[in-house]
Formats: structure tokens, sequence, C-alpha cells
């Protein structure tokens, strides 16, 4: 039994709850939540399975749509703004969950509510305005069908307050387009799971929020401690050089082994992307680090890796915003055979303006490219588009084709996997997904990724565990031995990293600045010590790791087991990547091997304390972690290995 | 003793503005400090702005705002600095 006392700080005290369907707005305190979980990520995910029940679909008023601030965000913990935003995944049917970081996670602690959790649907568009205790449901008819761009602008005239803080969707949403984002700050987008499309499901256009309360920590004098030694570790590592520099550029570098092991091309047909073109993209003076004009922060981050960028020349000079990531060369350039530096960089901010996910924009309309070439589909299915490898323009179209919902995009628009059904002709083979939500992740090469991304409880996304080798950042080794194309002891990696990461987002602080990247920033023994002197408790690391970063992820699968008949299949990597081999480069004729990947698979069960062969939840591991309750609600629908 | 930001080195985190709150407060307060900072994500601009509540961190070891600092854009200057030596930095 873990004797942790009770949270003494950190947390704004209240949870904000608001019924759309009946006008009601009403608030409950944190605390008994945050006895069970640590915050953010952690409550979401406790009030969703006790809420929402199993036969709730996204789209059902009942479905919730949950905003967490971890729960050291607000103080000046390096790196503490991450938001989780939590709900039915509109792929898997199970969990959702996107994280994002910025402004408005640190705004709505100051507010005074660490969750913010919405249930119900309106009739009308309308925005929600949270000014500490004054919190409205208001019309929002004259910004219903505006880019998140013009969005914001309209809001800030509106309101006359430069310091709001505003999360919101764009037309992609609102048309309930699948793979649609939330953003925040113009810039940060909320991509994965569809979260995007949940929003615009209930008619709400935008959260803005204003705080001007205090975040207090238990032990001030001693949390000031650890923080400065936090601060001095963020500013001694040589990696902070790289990442204020924006990662990104890592790739500006054609012979960064990058390029070799995390890239996918055309959908999936090769990993090895031609060195002219690797040169054309990121040529540091006619390429994309050319548009570069400064970089940006998070709410108090000490390494700051965010790109402001403007388009210099060609036909979109002048198109500028914050943000650009590294998903972006991966997705809507390699994916697409496009080395147009421009157009990408345009492609990327089209997404963020009309709200959608880039990553289900790159793996999405990258397999409508494929199924063009390989004449699946026409142009009499394209609206006379010539869906070539490498057209830049033609994919912008698409973009915006998918975003209203015109002609193909209406098709598309519905989600990939539905496409397919209605497009039929082994299409299906050709589109790379995960639990039904497209992935524009390597698999053949990183085996730590295959395992995490084909894992990841909220479907296809690589956050929950990808590794690239035990030593393969920082002076930190990963626990096991492995590199980043071994089978073996891959799984102890995955699963460390996935715990690790189960902390940072109920804590709320960036991964970039934790366990990510391997750099010697934040380590689990900072994280004790923040919460021990901020948040008032007595935990060890070894109650941090066994408990509080354990108990997240069972409660997320137990929801997926809940709501679906997931299965060990579903943890398979693509067919595709068993069964085509990597055509070029050093790692040519890679590809998964199933034996050898199940057993990965079987000792990754094991390692979380689930069943080897089926992958099921266990009751002693339910109940090691007080989940007795959820135990029974498996054990009667046949989801719990009675162990 | 002036406290001056150079713009090419400021990031925008808000860091300075909060550890100044501790400063005055013992909490994370943005609300009660000398410093504000704001920025447009759209356009890429930064407005940061330090008002004549400042006590230069009185009772402190040091100025948290700089010290906070890891990017180096808070930078302290003596009262002898020039009027030229401050616009260097902003």
């Amino acid at each position: 039994m873990i004797k942790r006392g009770d949270v003494k700080g950190c947390l704004a005290g209240r949870i904000l709850r608001i019924d759309l369907s009946n006008k009601k707005i009403w608030t409950e305190e944190t605390k008994s939540y945050a006895k069970k979980t640590l915050g953010g990520r952690g409550i979401n995910s406790l009030i969703m399975i006790n809420e929402i029940e199993p036969k709730v679909k996204w789209y059902d008023p009942e479905n919730l749509l949950c905003f967490g601030a971890g729960s050291l965000v607000g103080t000046i913990t390096p790196g503490a703004c991450r938001v989780d935003i939590s709900t039915i995944n509109v792929f898997s049917g199970g969990k959702g969950s996107a994280n994002v970081g910025g402004f408005w996670g640190p705004e709505l602690k100051y507010a005074g509510y660490d969750n913010l959790i919405i249930v119900g649907k309106s009739k009308n568009p309308i925005y929600l305005y949270i000014n500490d205790d004054k919190v409205e449901i208001r019309d929002a008819s004259f910004i219903w069908g505006k880019n998140t761009f013009e969005t914001e602008d309209i809001l800030r005239q509106e309101i006359g307050d430069d310091d709001i803080k505003i999360a919101l969707i764009g037309p992609a949403g609102e048309n309930k387009v699948r793979g649609s984002a939330i953003i925040i700050d113009t810039a940060k987008a909320a991509g994965g799971s569809g979260v995007g499309c949940v929003m615009g499901d209930k008619k709400l256009k935008a959260i803005v929020v204003r705080g001007h309360k205090k975040i207090e920590v238990a032990e001030p004098e001693k949390f000031m401690k650890v923080v400065e030694k936090c601060y001095q570790k963020c500013k001694d590592e040589p990696n902070t050089r790289m990442m204020r520099k924006a990662p990104f550029n890592l790739y500006s570098n054609p012979e960064w082994e990058g390029w070799n092991t995390n890239i996918v091309i055309k959908n999936g047909q090769d990993d090895q992307w031609g060195r002219e073109k690797r040169i054309r993209l990121m040529n540091p003076v006619t390429g994309i680090p050319s548009m570069q004009k400064g970089v940006r922060a998070c709410y108090s981050c000490p390494i700051g890796c965010m790109p402001f960028m403007e388009i210099n020349k060609g036909k979109y000079k002048g198109d500028k915003g914050e943000g650009f990531w590294i998903n972006t060369i991966m997705g809507h350039a390699c994916r697409f055979d496009i080395s147009d530096p421009e157009a990408v960089v345009e492609s990327w901010l089209l997404t963020n303006r009309l709200g959608l996910d880039g990553d289900y924009v790159a793996a999405g309309l990258s397999w409508i490219f494929e199924l063009y070439e390989k004449g699946i589909i026409t142009k009499e299915d394209t609206n006379g588009l010539e869906l070539d490898w490498g057209n830049s323009e033609v994919l912008i179209k698409m973009i915006k084709k998918l975003a209203y919902r015109e002609g193909i995009g209406d098709l598309l628009a519905d989600g990939m996997v539905e496409a397919a059904k209605k497009i039929g002709r082994k299409s299906e083979y050709y589109l790379i997904q995960v639990k039904g939500q497209p992935s524009i992740e390597p698999f053949r090469i990183p085996k730590g990724w295959a395992l995490a991304v084909s894992t990841s409880p909220v479907a296809g996304r690589h956050l929950r565990g990808a590794t690239m080798g035990s030593n393969r950042y920082g002076p930190k080794p990963r626990p096991g031995n492995f590199g980043v194309t071994d089978y073996r002891n891959q799984a102890k990696g995955v699963v460390w990293q996935g715990k690790t990461k189960e902390l940072e987002d109920n804590l709320g602080i960036c991964n970039y600045v934790g366990t990510w990247s391997g750099a010697n920033f934040l380590t689990i023994t900072d994280f004790v010590e923040l919460i021990n002197a901020g948040m008032g408790l007595h935990l060890t690391e070894e109650e941090l790791m066994d408990h509080y970063a354990v108990i997240g992820r069972n409660l997320e699968k137990a929801f997926n087991a809940l709501h679906t008949d997931m299965s060990r299949e579903d943890d398979i990597p693509p067919k595709r990547f068993r069964e085509e081999g990597v055509k070029s480069g050093p790692y040519k004729g890679f590809k998964i091997d199933e034996n050898k990947y199940n057993e990965m698979l079987d000792e990754f069960y094991e390692l979380w304390g689930w069943d080897k062969k089926t992958g099921m939840q266990t009751r002693t591991c339910l109940e090691k972690l007080g989940l007795k309750d959820i135990a029974e609600k498996l054990a009667k629908q046949d989801k719990l290995d009675d162990n | 003793m002036k406290i001056v930001r150079n713009g090419n080195l400021c990031y925008a985190c808000k860091t300075c503005q909060l550890a100044c709150s501790f400063h005055y407060t013992k909490t994370f307060w943005p609300e009660r400090s000398s410093i504000t900072v704001s920025r447009n994500p759209q356009d890429g601009t930064i407005k940061w702005h330090m008002d004549a509540t400042c006590d230069k961190c009185m009772g402190e070891e040091g100025l948290l705002c700089v010290k906070y600092c890891t990017y180096g854009a808070l930078q302290i200057l003596n009262n002898n600095a020039n009027e030229q030596e401050v616009k260097e930095y902003d």
C-alpha cells in the first residue's frame, strides 16, 4: 500500500463540467480523482472509463470531450505546459487521446481548473468563454466556417483581450472530417484520434480561456531548489543547442541516419529517399531551413524547439506560421515524393489553417495517390486530378477537398477504412493503418517503433513508447541493451518509454524536456522530487514507476477492451510491412519477421503484467493497482484473464 | 542596474514573468509580475515589458528573471550603461 499523503499543491483544485445539450455548467473538486492518478491524462482516463457506457459511440451526445492540464502545469517546472485531450477515438472506437503544448493549458490552470469535461451536443454553433469563475456558452455563428487563423483574429477583436488563449477547430472539424485536429495558438495541433472531429460534432468551435489566479506549491523553497537544478541541467546539456535550432534541421544533413531509419516513401513502397531529393528539400540556402525565421518556446520551456516559418519565394511567398515539425518532412514530403520546399511548408500551414491532423493527411492522401498509380482509382474518381507522385499542387488541392468534403474529399473524410470498403479492389492492402487510424510511422527498420506504434492504446502513433535503441541518444541508456533494428530486448525499452510518457502526460511535462530525446534533461528522479516538493506527496521512484506510470495505461487498455473487439491481432504491424521488404538503401530487404515480432510482443505483454498469449489484462495486475471495479467490468464482458 | 532583453535571443517562453511572480508571492501567479510577455504566433512578433514595480529581486540571491532565462536573453547592465548599449539589446 502506497502511503503518499494528500495533494497539497500544484493543482488548481477544480474540474469544470459543461453539458452542451442542457446548457448546464458546474464544477467539482479535483481531489477525489487525484487520489488515484497524478493528474492530466490520468484524470481524463479515469472519468472516461467511469462515465462512458460501452455502447456509446463517438458521435453520441454521451461521449465526453476531456481536456486535462497536467498537475505541474502553471508552475515553473521546465516544459510543464501540456494538455491531454481525450475522447472516444473516431477511428478505433476505443480510447482517443492527443497531447498539445503551448499556452492554453497553463491559462486553464490560472482560471482555476485542472480539467474541463464536456458532455452533450449543441444544436447550433457555440464557443465557450472561460474567464476565471465566469463561464459562458456563447453563439459562434459569426466564426463558423472560418479557418483557425481568421477565428483567432475575430475572437481577439470580439473579446478585446490580447491575453486570451484559444483552443479551436477549423473547417475540417466543423465538417466532421475524421482526422481533424484541435489547434492551439494557431500553431500547435492536438492531432491524433480525431479529437477535432468530436469537437465539431458537438458544434463547439472554440474554447477561449483567460485566468488571473495563482498556482501554489506545497513547499515553495524546496520546490524552487529542484526547479533550479532542472533548469541548470537543461542549460548545460549539449543537445539543447541542437534542439534550439529546431530538430527538423537534423535532416539538412543528407547523411543523417534518420534519413535511413525513419522515413517512409510513397505510402510504404520503400524506406529510402534519393540523396538529390534530400538535398533539394533541405538545402540550407534554398530549402526548408532557409524559411526558418526564428524559434519559439512553449510556456516555461528552457529548451525551445518550435520554428517560426515564412515562405520566402514562389507562389506561396509571405505565408507564415509557427510550429513546423519533423513529421511534415516524413509525411508531406517523403510520402508523396515531393521535394519542393515551398509546397511542403505551404501544405503544413494549410493543415493548421483548416484544422487537420498532418499525419492523417499524409497517411490517408498518400494511400489515394498509390491507388491512382496502381489504377485502382482513375481520373474519373478524382474529379480530374492527376494524383502523380511528386505533384505538390495536386496535394494542396486534395487537402482542401478533404477539409471541405468536396468530390473525392467527401469519400475520404469519413475515414480511410470506410473509403477502402467502398473502393474495394484490394485497396485495403495499401492502406497503412493501425486500429483504424492511418499511420505515417516507419515499421520495417526501427523495431521499437514498430512495437510501440502497433500497440499504442490510441491507435498507430509513436509517442506511447517508440525507441531508437537503448543507447541511441544522450548519456542515460534505456533499460535493456539493443540497437535500432533489434527485436531482442526491445520490449523493455518500449515499456519503459510508455511508462515515462504516462507520467509526463499526467504531470503535463513535454516529453522532449522529459525522457523522449534521451538527452540529459528531466529524469524520473527529477519527477519524484518535483512531485514531492510541489504536490506535497511522499513518493519513491519505485512507487512512481510501478504504480502511477502503469495505472493510466491500464485504464486506457480496459477502455479499449470494453468498447471494442480489439485483440492481439490489432497489435501487429500492417500486412504490407510484413510482406514487402525495403527496396533500396542500407536496410534493403528489411521487413517485419512475424515470428520475431510475436516473441517481442509476448515479452511486451508480460512486462506490463498482461496475459502473454491473448494480451488481455489480468485480475492480478488490475487488483494490484486498486482497479478491482474495472476488473469486474472486464470479467462481465469476458475480457479479463482471471489470473 | 538595468535589466534589458535581447529580442534576438528571446524565445517568448514567459519563464521570466513566472519567476518574477514567485519573487513577490512565493506562488506562480503571472498576474503579479513586473514582467509581461506576449507573442503573436501568426506574425511571429514578441512583446516584452518590464514595469516600474520591479524591485530588482530584493532579498533574493540574484535576479530570478535573469537566472531562469536559459536563453541568455535577459542581461544586467550597470547604471552607467548608455542608451546605445541598452538599444543594442532590444
